[in-house]
């Protein structure tokens, strides 16, 4: 069995309790118009080609085999390129090799209550994989944390629910017609996996990007504490400033970028008020 | 801080409290005399011409420098004719692009002096001149210690004098007061056995001028004193840390304003906690008062070492790391006992109640109490590899294996090695040419054995080597191992080529290397394992080895205040890391050039697992610079607590953090006036970045800034 996988990044500081290794699968079923890891949306691999950093040397002409017209994603140019301005984005892995490169941290892990995140993209899509490799997590005593956006049959919770110990689950924001508007699908069914996930007693955080012009209003975020108010409370709520740092990855890959500006931090401070 | 200590702060940092050196006219008939007669007569006459460093501020004095007219203190070296002829040869010059000579670090027994005092120190010279009676060059040399004990004491009366004199003239009553404990006790220290903690600090703070380098480990030697007078009531916290920020002014203005070392932590390092000899941790309150008490001081020297061990609670670990981060001037590093003490216990076959006395000293040496630390000296490690590649080209292209390999290298290692260890030998010849007198009674052995500390007197002695560009060389051989044997990439004909044309005309397959390269710092076990291969040579090839004194070689890594990375690689054809003829080496045990790429857990993990053998554990550092984020952020802070701490408890040796941005230090290097204030920590120090000399910088700007 094996996922498509675009990173895996060791010591991160940002997704979940302690010192983490997260595990970035690639394909997702949102489109929100903020991703900051645009090319975590596609499910295949596909080549990511940096214009600002090619200087037209020709070394990735010499060593395609298909003269760079079509791409294979055999990876020579990718190699040679004396720049960095091609990179493939996703690789097949198997639970194996993701065990493999988890362990290698699981000191950092047990000394700082850390773990390990599965994030994405969208981890839930490849669930087969995920249920393995969450089983494996635990078989090795590391503790877990699944990173989801929610818009998956309920199911699929159930089947990782008992190797999962803390759920980051994001709430992009709560009318549905915005949420459509913005990511391409409604949000009626992720709040409702939500509340029945709350309902499971499963420690949950809830994580929410700030986006101006989108969802960076005190009404808007009453909305979603009301909503919260309602389940049974999550264990932490965390406010995520959007940030424009995925921006050359959007022409790297050939996608038009939209651009929203930063959330200053006195606004950051307002809003994270209303949840404290 | 309080009025008294803020005012003598000033003056140190005005540099107006390093003491003024009294020239004294010897008699010129003294060459008549033998020479260590001769030495021994001329250092009393000095001592005793030098005029105590008072302020009416100070509850302390007796510190003073030596010339250069007479062969002065081990550390300093004024006057050490034969070694000043060396080092005008051998240091900072390297021979053969292979060795150079280096400073040697040692720590004073303080703690005998605190004991038995001068007195007692007079009493073992005596048996021993009786023990020595039929030898005349012992009987000779014995005989110049108590001369020099005999001044030492005479030095510490006329201190007492000025303090009486003037305690009589100043006005402040509290000024007064201390003057005349400072008077009363002088009388008394450091001839005598000190019985409080004041008069334990008193007399550190004066016999330190006769071997200025580290005060070793403090927070032991004195901490019965301080239980003993805080229980009794004698004395208060506040007053403890008072007398301590007084002895630590006193390491700092040790220093001249006018060198840049003023600057550098590594004129004065100790350390702190550690393991005791019951096999408990040693941080006590007296190290956290020490710690507090040095960061209240906005001075540069001392610099703190925690010896962290398996047992250091958290809390004192995240406190060290509070302190760290917090400190300006970047006065605090961390070093791991676990691996310290296997090394000294199995290695170098100390006992352990021995092995676990030992300090940091200079940059990142160690001493233990009343013992030297020899050698050091910074040696190129690069160069039998080149060696290899340039000259043996024949013999490899008959290779089929990496091991056919790794065994014709490990020929020429040890062959340089070899060389390396005998020119060690010719050094400490060398310094064994002066006779030093003025430590000599502060170290253990020299005066049972009857003979001087440079001449294989001290018992308490290891040495050293500081192999410069240890990661070039496990980087060259990974590169080997993978492109050519693993996963033949490449032919041995191919790279032998590349590098002959120094990578010129083969700039594809430089670009692959550096992309696809196994380099050492990703915790990869192909590139783990070659760093274990390498370090097994080393251990095995020195495992035998002893210096003319009869010590084991411990093995480090940094190249102190100097430019030896440079030197070396200027000299150094082009190497298979993608490293060019004539570029700098890679100092100290990490990476950096952007070849650390999976983040801060990888790296230490590579650090941690690199050495099973424990052969590294001379003056190692290991430099990383992060993010200013990951400890400013307090949650952030947190979980770089736990990274550094989960290392240690993994193995690591050494770590030393800079957080300053790449960006920042290249503006630096272009408008230093703006960037006058940025510290940095360099190898085993910290300093100013913009007084670095231009190697230094570079390579502070080349290592990786880890953002996780
Ligand atoms: S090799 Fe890299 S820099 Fe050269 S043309 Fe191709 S993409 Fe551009
Ligand atoms: S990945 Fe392979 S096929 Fe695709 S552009 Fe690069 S060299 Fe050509």
């Amino acid at each position: 069995m094996k996922a498509t996988i675009f990173d895996i990044e060791r010591n991160s500081y940002v997704d979940g309790p302690g010192i983490r290794t997260t595990v970035f699968f690639k394909g997702c079923n949102l489109r929100c118009v903020w991703c900051h890891n645009p090319e975590s949306q596609s499910p295949k691999p596909q080549m990511m080609f940096y214009k600002n950093k090619c200087t037209g040397c020709g070394k990735c002409k010499e060593r395609c085999p298909n003269n760079l017209e079509k791409c294979g994603l055999c990876g020579k140019c990718t190699l040679y390129c004396p720049h960095d301005a091609r990179e493939i984005c996703g690789k097949e892995y198997t639970v194996d090799e993701v065990i493999r490169e988890i362990l290698k941290d699981k000191a950092f892990y047990d000394n700082s209550d850390g773990g390990v995140t599965f994030s994405g993209g969208e981890c839930m899509l490849q669930i087969d994989f995920l249920e393995e490799i969450l089983k494996e997590c635990k078989k090795n005593g590391i503790h877990t944390a699944v990173d989801t956006a929610g818009y998956v049959q309920f199911e699929y919770f159930e089947r990782i629910l008992r190797f999962t110990d803390l759920f980051l689950y994001d709430i992009k924001c709560f009318d549905s017609e915005k949420h459509k508007q913005y990511t391409g699908v409604g949000n009626e069914s992720i709040l409702e996996n939500l509340k029945r996930l709350l309902t499971t007693k499963k420690s949950v955080w809830i994580r929410i990007p700030i986006i101006p012009m989108v969802n960076d209003t005190e009404e808007e975020l009453q909305k979603i504490k009301s909503f919260l108010e309602a389940c049974q409370s999550p264990k932490k709520i965390e406010l995520l400033p959007y940030h424009a740092m995925g921006e050359h990855k959007y022409e790297a890959i050939g996608k038009e970028v939209q651009m929203f500006a930063v959330p200053s931090e006195e606004k950051m401070m307002r809003l994270k008020k209303i949840f404290s | 801080m309080n009025e008294r200590i803020k005012k003598l702060t000033d003056v140190t940092l005005s540099g107006e409290m390093y003491p003024r050196k009294i020239a004294v006219e010897y008699d010129r008939e003294d060459l008549f005399l033998s020479p260590v007669t001769m030495s021994a007569k001329r250092v009393c006459e000095y001592i005793l011409a030098q005029e105590p460093m008072l302020r009416e501020e100070c509850a302390m004095t007796g510190h003073l420098i030596f010339d250069g007219t007479v062969e002065g203190d081990i550390f300093g070296r004024k006057g050490h004719l034969a070694f000043q002829q060396a080092k005008k040869a051998f240091y900072k010059s390297p021979l053969h692009n292979l060795v150079t000579l280096e400073w040697q670090h040692s720590t004073a027994n303080f703690e005998e002096v605190l004991k038995d005092g001068i007195s007692g120190i007079r009493r073992r010279i005596n048996a021993s001149k009786q023990f020595h009676a039929e030898d005349g060059e012992a009987i000779e040399f014995l005989g110049a210690l108590s001369d020099f004990c005999d001044a030492l004491i005479g030095w510490a009366h006329k201190c007492s004098h000025k303090a009486y004199a003037l305690a009589q003239s100043t006005g402040t009553q509290k000024y007064r007061q201390n003057l005349l404990l400072l008077s009363e006790s002088l009388k008394k220290v450091p001839e005598h056995p000190a019985e409080s903690f004041y008069e334990a600090v008193l007399t550190v703070y004066l016999c330190f001028s006769f071997v200025p380098d580290s005060i070793g480990l403090a927070d032991r030697y004195l901490y019965s004193y301080y239980q003993k007078d805080i229980q009794n009531g004698t004395l208060t916290k506040d007053m403890a840390k008072e007398y301590l920020q007084e002895l630590f002014l006193m390491l700092q203005s040790h220093t001249s304003k006018k060198s840049p070392n003023f600057y550098r932590g590594g004129e004065s390092h100790f350390a702190i906690g550690g393991y005791l000899p019951n096999g408990e941790d040693g941080f006590n309150e007296l190290s956290r008062l020490m710690v507090e008490a040095l960061m209240d001081l906005p001075t540069y020297i001392p610099q703190i070492s925690l010896r962290w061990t398996k047992k250091t609670p958290s809390e004192v670990f995240r406190f060290m790391m509070d302190c760290e981060r917090k400190d300006p001037n970047k006065r605090i590093a961390f070093v791991n006992d676990e691996p310290k003490i296997k090394a000294f216990t199995e290695y170098l076959g100390m006992p352990y109640e021995d092995a676990v006395n030992y300090t940091m000293v200079g940059c990142n040496e160690v001493a233990f109490p009343g013992g030297i630390y020899m050698g050091s000296a910074q040696e190129n490690i690069v160069r039998s590899l080149a060696r290899t590649l340039h000259e043996r080209g024949d013999d490899l292209l008959s290779c089929s294996t990496f091991d056919d390999f790794y065994r014709i290298y490990e020929k020429e290692l040890f062959a340089d090695l070899g060389e390396i260890l005998d020119y060690e030998d010719k050094f400490n010849l060398l310094r064994a040419r002066d006779v030093n007198i003025v430590s000599s009674i502060f170290f253990k052995g020299c005066v049972e054995r009857g003979k001087s500390v440079t001449q294989g007197g001290a018992t308490v002695a290891c040495s050293g080597i500081d192999l410069i560009g240890i990661p070039n060389v496990i980087d060259s051989l990974a590169v080997i191992k993978q492109f050519v044997y693993d996963e033949q990439l490449l032919s041995m004909r191919e790279l032998l080529e590349a590098l002959r044309d120094n990578w010129e005309g083969h700039e594809d397959l430089l670009t692959l290397i550096q992309k696809k390269g196994n380099f050492f710092g990703n915790d990869n076990e192909p590139s783990n394992e070659v760093a274990r291969r390498f370090t097994g040579s080393l251990y095995h090839y020195l495992n035998d080895k002893r210096s003319m004194f009869g010590h084991k070689y411990l093995v480090g890594n940094l190249i102190g205040y100097h430019e030896h990375h440079k030197w070396f690689g200027e000299k150094t054809p082009a190497t298979p890391d993608g490293r060019r003829s004539g570029e700098p080496f890679k100092f100290g045990l990490g990476q950096s050039g952007g070849h650390d790429r999976e983040g801060l857990s990888a790296l230490l993990n590579s650090v941690a697992k690199c050495d099973p053998h424990h052969i590294l554990n001379g003056p190692t550092v290991t430099n990383v610079t992060i993010d200013a984020q990951l400890v400013v952020n307090d949650e952030h802070f947190e979980k770089t607590v736990k990274l550094f701490e989960t290392y240690l408890q993994n193995g690591g040796i050494h770590f030393q953090l800079t957080y300053v941005s790449k960006e920042d230090l290249l503006r630096a290097q272009e408008d230093p006036d703006s960037y006058k204030h940025l510290r940095v920590r360099v190898s085993g120090f910290s300093d100013y970045f913009v007084l670095l000399n231009q190697a230094l910088q570079d390579d502070v700007i080349a290592r990786t800034t880890q953002t996780r």
